[in-house]
């Protein structure tokens, strides 16, 4: 009986080792054809990437070449599709975002300034010698980027590299002269597409409209001392506990408002839920404010919730200010107020104001869009009558309410009538410019229990 | 010759629970992901009752009809019938008999219902941005004060904007290298009330960075290259910059 038991334990190890190197060698057929599959798919991008920029090259020498508005309208749209693609797939390579920045800004600033072209075509406005430097200038660029998109294809069919390994590398930005062909060369391009002068146009994308200041601060400098004055005051009745400052950074006066950001202990508050305020450096205006506070039983109406909303903005000295939509979610309701003047709703300058459905309290307010935009206007007669803007319809599109409305389009404003109605049991708000009945934008509304959202 | 024997039986065993561990070990797949209930749960679930009508009336229905709880026509509206089986399924099932199908109900009849939306909407919501942005706030920032969450948002919501950047939120989020809760798969876990209801906000506009593109942990970020950023806040760990 001795003799038999040595072999017990050795033949269970024997087993575990098989079962292991088959275990250890199924991790590698799996691993091995993962990273096959994600190196075709990074392969696949990057001729994808090649072959948009070719194209986007090809399709503006075409529509520098054409004369007919048409085949320039239809050029230009290939050309804001092309770069879109080359953009979205670029974005997927596994290369430090700061590598490519550069890169993609000129791809979907080239698909923006397409679309801002389209757009001047469309209105028979024919292309000016600076839009057509600029075209050539996009152009070069590309034909550039194309020239060592191209470098690059035949340097990796040479050197057997495979774009997945450069994952592993993380987010260390490679230095110049490293051997990485493929990082350098990206980051070359990168380098020089900073360099491409900028594109003067309008559109979501341009510079300009980045760059934007705002315009709606009025008043002088306040110092950190008055800001917290004016917090206790906004909350009123010595209902502050406690207030204390975020951190800042050496370049907080380069956001778009620059502003002091306090933390606030409300007297009715629980410890752990802080309410966060912003007051604008100039002229020390509130900007933001959230209560994060939980809420348990909703008992107010929509209608209760924005009288509150309503005397509240008045109390802040915000007068003709109009509720256009509302937004139920988290237990308060978010009300969405315009200016109007005249008559005229002007969405620019809009203010939200967050109810709580428990006790009516203001658990929310923000003025970003009013103070980035507000500025005193002359607003035109509009030059279409009700009757003639309504003529540009369709037959079919019932329209339930009309008005008068200024909307942005892009940094400028125009004046449109504004029709909600609806057409194909959609509903829709469809904006007709005033001046020359241009149909501005259509919205779709989706309108469900808890409030509108546009698409 | 009975001590051979029970020898022989306890090698046996052993052998086959080895086995049998080790091959679990091989082919155990964890599974990670969250579920689709768990999400529903969280936001507003939709609730079927008498009168209800539609597809998730006729899964219901389905159900009830296969296990026998049931008999009639599965025609998608919640009428008496229905109300019966369905307060039987809760008395066999030991569920609250309601006769309302609730999340528990309907887990318990195995299927998820779907979010309540408008006729209208035809699939149009902002429900997955909702969702995505959740899950990368509670990857990104699940030990932050609220307001360092809704930031969070806020950035992935600027470089959406941004030319620099992806134009859709995906697109954002999964760019490679560029959250490291994307990167180390944090970002399937399931988001808390806390992370949704930051996307929601961050959704309706606020901005509590002020237009940041970026934002580190300085305890633990790796890149010397993302120093060189404009600095212009500080909200819980994380400095914000442009």
């Amino acid at each position: 009986m001795e003799r038999r038991r040595w072999w017990i334990a050795p033949s269970i190890l024997a087993l575990a080792l098989i079962l292991s190197i088959a275990w250890g060698y199924r991790e590698y057929q799996t691993r091995k054809q993962l990273q096959t599959t994600l190196e075709n798919h990074y392969q696949r991008i990057f001729f994808d990437v090649k072959k948009h920029v070719e194209n986007v090259q090809t399709n503006i020498s075409k529509a520098m070449a054409a004369n007919s508005s048409e085949r320039n309208i239809l050029l230009l749209s290939e050309i804001m599709n092309e770069a879109y693609f080359a953009q979205d797939k670029l974005a997927q390579m596994p290369i430090p975002q700061s590598d490519i920045a550069n890169t993609q800004k000129f791809l979907n600033q080239a698909a923006d300034y397409s679309y801002y072209l389209i757009q001047t075509h469309l209105e028979g406005v024919p292309l000016t010698k600076e839009q057509r430097g600029q075209l050539a200038s996009l152009r070069d660029n590309s034909a550039k980027f194309n020239e060592e998109l191209a470098k690059l294809q035949s340097d990796l069919a040479d050197k057997n590299f495979t774009i997945g390994s450069m994952s592993n590398r993380q987010t260390a930005r490679i230095e110049e002269g490293n051997e990485n062909v493929f990082q350098t060369t990206l980051v070359n391009i990168d380098k020089n597409m900073a360099d491409v002068p900028r594109l003067i146009y309008d559109g979501p994308f341009a510079d300009e409209m980045i760059n934007r200041k705002a315009v709606g601060l009025t008043g002088e400098k306040v110092s950190r001392e008055e800001a917290e004055r004016k917090v206790r005051e906004f909350f009123g009745g010595n209902r502050v506990k406690r207030i204390t400052a975020f951190e800042e950074g050496e370049n907080i006066e380069n956001v778009r408002i620059p502003s002091y950001t306090f933390s606030v202990q409300l007297d009715n508050a629980s410890e752990d839920r802080a309410t966060y305020i912003a007051v604008s450096r100039q002229g020390g205006h509130i900007v933001w404010m959230r209560n994060p506070r939980a809420i348990n039983n909703e008992k107010l109406s929509i209608d209760q919730a924005q009288e509150k909303a309503r005397r509240f903005l008045e109390e802040k000295g915000f007068d003709n200010m109009e509720v256009n939509y509302h937004q139920k979610y988290n237990g308060g309701i978010l009300f969405n107020f315009a200016l109007t003047e005249e008559n005229v709703t002007i969405y620019p300058d809009l203010v939200k104001v967050k109810v709580a459905l428990d006790n009516g309290e203001i658990i929310g307010f923000d003025a970003t869009p009013y103070y980035t935009s507000h500025h005193e206007r002359d607003i035109p007669k509009p030059k279409l009558s009700l009757q003639e803007a309504r003529a540009k319809l369709r037959d079919d599109f019932e329209v339930n309410s009309e008005r008068l409305a200024i909307i942005p389009k892009g940094k400028k404003e125009v004046l449109c009538y504004e029709f909600k109605g609806t057409h194909m049991n959609n509903e829709f708000i469809i904006y007709v410019n005033a001046e020359n009945g241009r149909e501005e934008d259509v919205l779709q509304l989706v309108i469900d229990e808890n409030g509108t959202l546009t698409f | 010759m009975k001590l051979p024997q029970k020898r022989k039986k306890f090698l046996i065993l052993t052998l086959a629970f080895t086995s049998a561990f080790l091959s679990i070990l091989m082919f155990y797949e964890p599974s990670y992901y969250l579920s689709e209930a768990d999400y529903n749960k969280a936001l507003a679930p939709r609730v079927l009752y008498w009168g209800s009508q539609g597809q998730d009336v006729k899964n219901v229905q389905w159900q009830l009809v296969k296990w026998k709880y049931l008999v009639g026509k599965v025609d998608g509206i919640y009428g008496p019938e229905t109300y019966r089986a369905v307060r039987r399924f809760q008395a066999k099932n030991g569920l609250k008999v309601d006769g309302i199908v609730g999340p528990e109900t309907a887990a318990a009849l195995g299927i998820t219902l779907s979010e309540a939306a408008p006729a209208s909407a035809q699939g149009l919501n902002r429900q997955s941005d909702e969702y995505l942005l959740a899950r990368c706030i509670h990857g990104e920032a699940r030990g932050e004060p609220y307001v360092g969450k809704v930031a969070v948002a806020a950035v992935i919501l600027n470089r959406v904007r941004s030319p620099q950047f992806p134009n859709t939120i995906a697109g954002v989020i999964y760019q490679p290298l560029a959250f490291t809760a994307v990167a180390d798969g944090q970002i399937n876990l399931t988001p808390n009330k806390d992370a949704i209801n930051a996307a929601r906000d961050a959704l309706n506009g606020w901005d509590p960075t002020y237009g940041a593109l970026y934002y580190w942990n300085p305890a633990t970020a790796t890149s010397k290259w993302i120093w060189t950023r404009k600095v212009t806040l500080k909200i819980g760990k994380h400095w914000f910059g442009v």
